[in-house]
C-alpha cells in the first residue's frame, strides 16, 4: 500500500521539469497506455492467428455451409438451426454424451491415479532405477497414438489376438469373442490405450512436484507418528494442489477430445453406432458429409464446455491459494 | 426411373448429339488443333494405382508437349487425403486444370459447381459410343457428363483354386453351390475361413442385394427411395450374413473387418472364398508369392445362376472450372483415356480401360485372373446411386452399420435393413 501512495508524487516530480512539453495528464495517459502499446504487436498477431479463426468458426456455425457455399463464397445463414439439430439429436443423449463424459471421467481418474502411483514409486527410487523407470515410461509416451492403438487392437484381435488365445488356452472361453462389437469392452480397450499413453506425462509432472516437497516437513510428520498413507494425503497432496489442477485440466481436455484412439479401432469409425464418441460423431456427421456449418456448431459447443470446466478448476485453485 | 435404364437413355441422347455434331462438321479442331506453346497444364493423379507412375507420366508429358506445345505438370496425391485436398483447393480457388476423381466424387464436385461439363468435347471427338457404360453413368450429373471414364475395377468372387481342385469342387454358379463348396472346405480344412463376410465393408454387400432382385436405391421423380428393406434385398443380405451367422463360414474377427483385412487374410492363406477387386490379385501375390497360381476368380453368382451385378469402381478424369484453356485440358484428357496410353495404363495398373473398344480387346484375354473380372465388368457392372448425397451415406457407413449389427447379433436382418433404408432415405432426400 505504501508503494502506491508514494508513486504519484514521484511521477509528478519527474514530469515537472519537463512540463514545457505538455501537461502532466498526457504523461499519465502515456504511462497507462504504454503496456498496451508494447503488447500491441503480440496482441495483433494473436488476434489474426487465434481470434479471427474463432470468429469464423462461430460465423460458420450459424450457416448451412457445404461444398456449394465454399465454391460460390456466398453465406447461407440459417440462424441457430445447427445448434437446434445438435440438441434434438437422440443419438447425442443415448450414445455420444454418455460415451464421451463417462469415458473422460474414467480416463482422467485412471490416468491421474496411475501416474501419481508411478511418480511416488519413482520418488522413492535411487538415481539409477529412477532413470531406468523414467526411460521406460518415456517410451510409452513417445509412441504415436496411431501406433499405440494398433498394438492394442492386435492384442485384442478376435481371431489371432494374444488375449483371446490366452483365455481359450485357460479354458475360460470356447469360441473367439470379438471384443470390439460391445460398447463396454470397446471402451475398456480404449481406456487401457489412453491411460497407457497418458500416464507418463502425469507421472513426470507430479514427480517434479514431489521432489519439491520440503524434506523437513515429511520428517517432522514422521517424528509425530504419521504413517506413509497419512503423510501422502496430509502433506504431499496439499502441497501439490496446483500441480494436480494443471494435470487434471489438461487430461480432461485431452480425454474429452479423444479421436484417433477410437476412430482407428475396428468398428470405431462409425459402423458400430454404440461406440460413437463426440470426436468421431462430429467428424462423421459434419466433415464426412461436407456439412461444415454443423461441424463448426459442434466445435463451438465443445469449446464452451471445455472452457467451463477449465474456469471451474482454475477458480477452485485460486480460491484455495488465497486461504 | 429405373437405375439401370437411365444410362441407356443417356447413351441414346449422347449418341444422337454425337450424330448431329458430326453432321455439322468440325474437321478443323481435330487432334493437334490446339497450339498452346508456353502454357502449363496442372494435373492431379492419385498415387499408388500404377506402381511406375513417374515413368508413365514422363512419356505422357513428352507426347503431350509434342502434340500441343504445352508443358505438363503432374502432381501425385494420396487417396487418403485427396478428398480434403480437393475441398480446400476448391475453397481457395486453386484447383488443378484436370484431376483424377474417384467415381463417387465426380457427382459431388459437379454438384458443388467445381467441374466443367465435357459432354460437348466427347461428342466432338466421336467418343460417346465408345465409353464403358457404368463409368459414364457415375460420371453423369443432371444429364451432363463431368467425368471422363478412365479406368475401372470390379469385385468378383475370388477363390483358392488349389483347394477347390483338391476337393473336386467347381467354381460356384449359384448360391446353393457357394454353401456346398463352403461346407466342403469347412470339413476338409477346419482352420480355414470358407467364405469371408467383412462387417465394415459396403461394396461386397450390394451384389447379393442385386443378385436377389433387390435395389440399393432408386429415383422416383425427385425422391430417392432405398430398396434395402424390400423382401428381395432382405433375402440377399440374409443369405450373405447367413454365411457367417448360420453356416459359420466367417470368423468373429471378420465382424469388424474392412476389405483390406480380407485382402491381408487371403494373402496369409486363411480364406478360401471372398469377394475381392480385380486390382487385388497382384497385391496378393506381392504379399505372398507362394499363392501365385493357386487362386482364381469367377463372376459373382446370382441366386439361381447368372451374374450378380457388382459395383464398378474406378476413376474419371475431370476438368475443373478453373482451367483457363479448356481445349488444352481436353487434349490431355483424350490423350490419357483413349488409345495407346489408356491401354498401357490398364496393363500396368491391373485395371480395365474406360474406353469400350479397348476393353473389348482385354476381354479376349484368357488369364484366369483377368477374364472373369472382365466378364463381370461388362455383363454385371452396377453403380451405387448417382447423387451427390450418396457420399454422405457412405460417410455415415449406413450399409456397413447394418451388416455389422447383423453379424454381431445386435439386430435381425429385417430390423437392420429397415433402419438402414430409413437412414438412407433421410440422408438422400435431406
Amino acid at each position: 500500500m505504501t508503494n502506491t501512495l508514494q508513486a504519484p508524487p514521484v511521477a509528478q516530480g519527474t514530469s515537472a521539469p519537463r512540463a514545457a512539453g505538455g501537461p502532466g495528464r498526457t504523461k499519465n495517459l502515456l504511462t497507462r497506455t504504454r503496456p498496451w502499446l508494447l503488447l500491441a504487436p503480440a496482441l495483433a498477431v494473436l488476434a489474426v492467428l487465434l481470434l479471427w479463426p474463432l470468429v469464423r468458426v462461430f460465423l460458420f456455425s450459424l450457416q448451412d455451409y457445404g461444398l456449394r457455399e465454399i465454391v460460390s463464397g456466398e453465406p447461407n445463414w440459417i440462424g441457430l438451426a445447427n445448434f437446434g439439430e445438435i440438441f434434438t439429436s437422440p443419438e447425442l443423449y443415448t450414445v455420444v454424451l454418455p460415451n464421451t463424459v463417462g469415458f473422460a471421467v474414467l480416463a482422467v481418474a485412471g490416468t491421474v491415479a496411475f501416474g501419481t502411483a508411478v511418480a511416488v514409486l519413482m520418488a522413492s527410487l535411487g538415481p539409477f532405477w529412477r532413470t531406468v523407470v523414467g526411460s521406460a515410461i518415456m517410451i510409452a509416451w513417445a509412441m504415436p497414438a496411431v501406433t499405440g492403438t494398433y498394438v492394442w487392437v492386435w492384442i485384442f484381435d478376435a481371431d489371432r489376438g494374444i488375449f483371446n488365445e490366452t483365455l481359450q488356452a485357460l479354458g475360460l472361453q470356447d469360441e473367439p469373442v470379438n471384443w470390439f462389437t460391445n460398447r463396454y469392452t470397446f471402451y475398456a480397450i480404449v481406456l487401457l490405450n489412453v491411460i497407457h499413453h497418458g500416464f507418463p506425462f502425469v507421472a513426470i509432472t507430479i514427480l517434479a512436484g514431489l521432489l519439491g516437497v520440503p524434506k523437513e516437513m515429511l520428517e517432522a510428520a514422521e517424528m509425530d507418528g504419521a504413517g506413509p498413507w497419512r503423510r501422502f494425503w496430509r502433506i504431499i497432496v496439499p502441497n501439490l494442489k496446483q500441480v494436480f489442477a494443471v494435470v487434471i485440466i489438461l487430461s480432461t481436455i485431452w480425454d474429452f477430445k479423444v479421436f484417433a484412439q477410437v476412430y482407428l479401432m475396428p468398428g470405431g469409425a462409425g459402423s458400430n453406432r454404440e461406440a460413437l464418441n463426440l470426436g468421431v460423431w462430429s467428424y462423421v456427421e459434419s466433415f464426412g458429409q461436407n456439412r461444415y456449418g454443423f461441424g463448426s456448431a459442434i466445435a463451438v459447443l465443445l469449446t464452451l464446455v471445455l472452457l467451463g470446466i477449465t474456469v471451474v478448476y482454475v477458480r477452485t485453485m485460486l480460491k484455495e491459494d488465497e486461504l | 426411373m429405373n437405375k439401370r435404364s437411365l444410362p441407356i437413355v443417356a447413351l441414346g441422347l449422347t449418341a444422337a448429339l454425337a450424330l448431329t455434331a458430326c453432321a455439322s462438321g468440325s474437321e478443323d479442331t481435330g487432334s493437334g488443333g490446339v497450339n498452346a506453346e508456353g502454357q502449363t497444364l496442372t494435373v492431379w493423379i492419385m498415387e499408388g494405382t500404377n506402381p511406375d507412375s513417374e515413368a508413365f507420366f514422363d512419356s505422357v508429358g513428352e507426347a503431350f508437349t509434342d502434340e500441343t506445345g504445352a508443358e505438363l505438370d503432374v502432381e501425385f496425391v494420396q487417396w487418403a487425403d485427396a478428398h480434403d485436398r480437393f475441398v480446400t483447393s476448391i475453397a481457395g480457388g486453386t484447383t488443378p486444370d484436370v484431376a483424377e476423381t474417384g467415381t463417387t466424387w465426380t457427382a459431388e464436385f459437379a454438384d458443388a459447381g467445381a467441374l466443367a461439363p465435357i459432354g460437348d468435347f466427347v461428342d466432338e471427338a466421336g467418343l460417346s459410343d465408345d465409353l464403358v457404360e457404368g463409368l459414364v453413368e457415375s460420371g453423369t450429373y443432371e444429364d451432363e457428363l463431368y467425368g471422363m471414364p478412365w479406368y475401372a475395377g470390379v469385385r468378383s468372387l475370388v477363390y483358392r483354386a488349389d483347394i477347390f481342385e483338391e476337393l473336386g469342387l467347381e467354381a460356384p454358379t449359384t448360391w446353393d453351390e457357394i454353401v456346398a463348396a463352403g461346407e466342403a472346405v469347412k470339413a476338409a480344412h477346419p482352420d480355414m475361413m470358407p467364405f469371408a463376410v467383412p462387417g465394415d465393408a459396403e461394396f461386397p454387400v450390394y451384389p447379393w442385394v442385386w443378385g436377389a432382385g433387390g435395389e440399393v436405391a432408386t429415383q422416383e421423380g425427385d425422391e430417392w427411395v432405398s430398396g434395402l428393406d424390400s423382401a428381395e434385398s432382405q433375402e440377399g443380405i440374409g443369405f450373405y450374413t447367413g454365411l457367417a451367422t448360420e453356416h459359420g463360414f466367417s470368423s468373429a474377427g471378420a465382424t469388424t473387418w474392412k476389405e483390406t483385412d480380407v485382402l491381408d487374410n487371403f494373402a496369409q492363406g486363411n480364406i478360401a472364398m471372398a469377394l475381392m477387386g480385380s486390382w487385388t490379385p497382384a497385391a496378393i501375390v506381392e504379399k505372398n508369392a507362394e499363392l501365385e497360381g493357386k487362386f482364381a476368380a469367377t463372376p459373382i453368382p446370382g441366386k439361381d445362376g447368372g451374374i450378380a451385378p457388382s459395383v464398378l469402381g474406378g476413376s474419371h478424369l475431370s476438368m475443373f472450372e478453373t482451367a483457363e484453356n479448356k481445349e488444352l485440358a481436353w487434349e490431355f484428357v483424350k490423350l490419357m483415356t483413349t488409345g495407346e496410353f489408356a491401354d498401357q495404363w490398364g496393363q500396368q495398373s491391373g485395371y480395365f480401360p474406360g474406353q469400350a473398344s479397348l476393353l473389348a480387346e482385354t476381354m479376349e484375354s484368357d488369364d484366369p485372373l483377368v477374364a472373369p473380372f472382365a466378364t463381370q465388368l461388362v455383363e454385371g457392372g452396377g453403380t451405387v446411386p448417382v447423387t451427390p448425397k450418396y457420399g454422405a451415406v457412405q460417410a455415415k457407413k449406413t450399409t456397413n452399420t447394418a451388416i455389422q449389427a447383423i453379424l454381431s447379433g445386435q439386430k435381425t436382418v429385417e430390423q437392420a435393413t429397415a433402419d438402414a433404408a430409413a437412414e438412407m432415405n433421410e440422408i438422400m432426400n435431406g
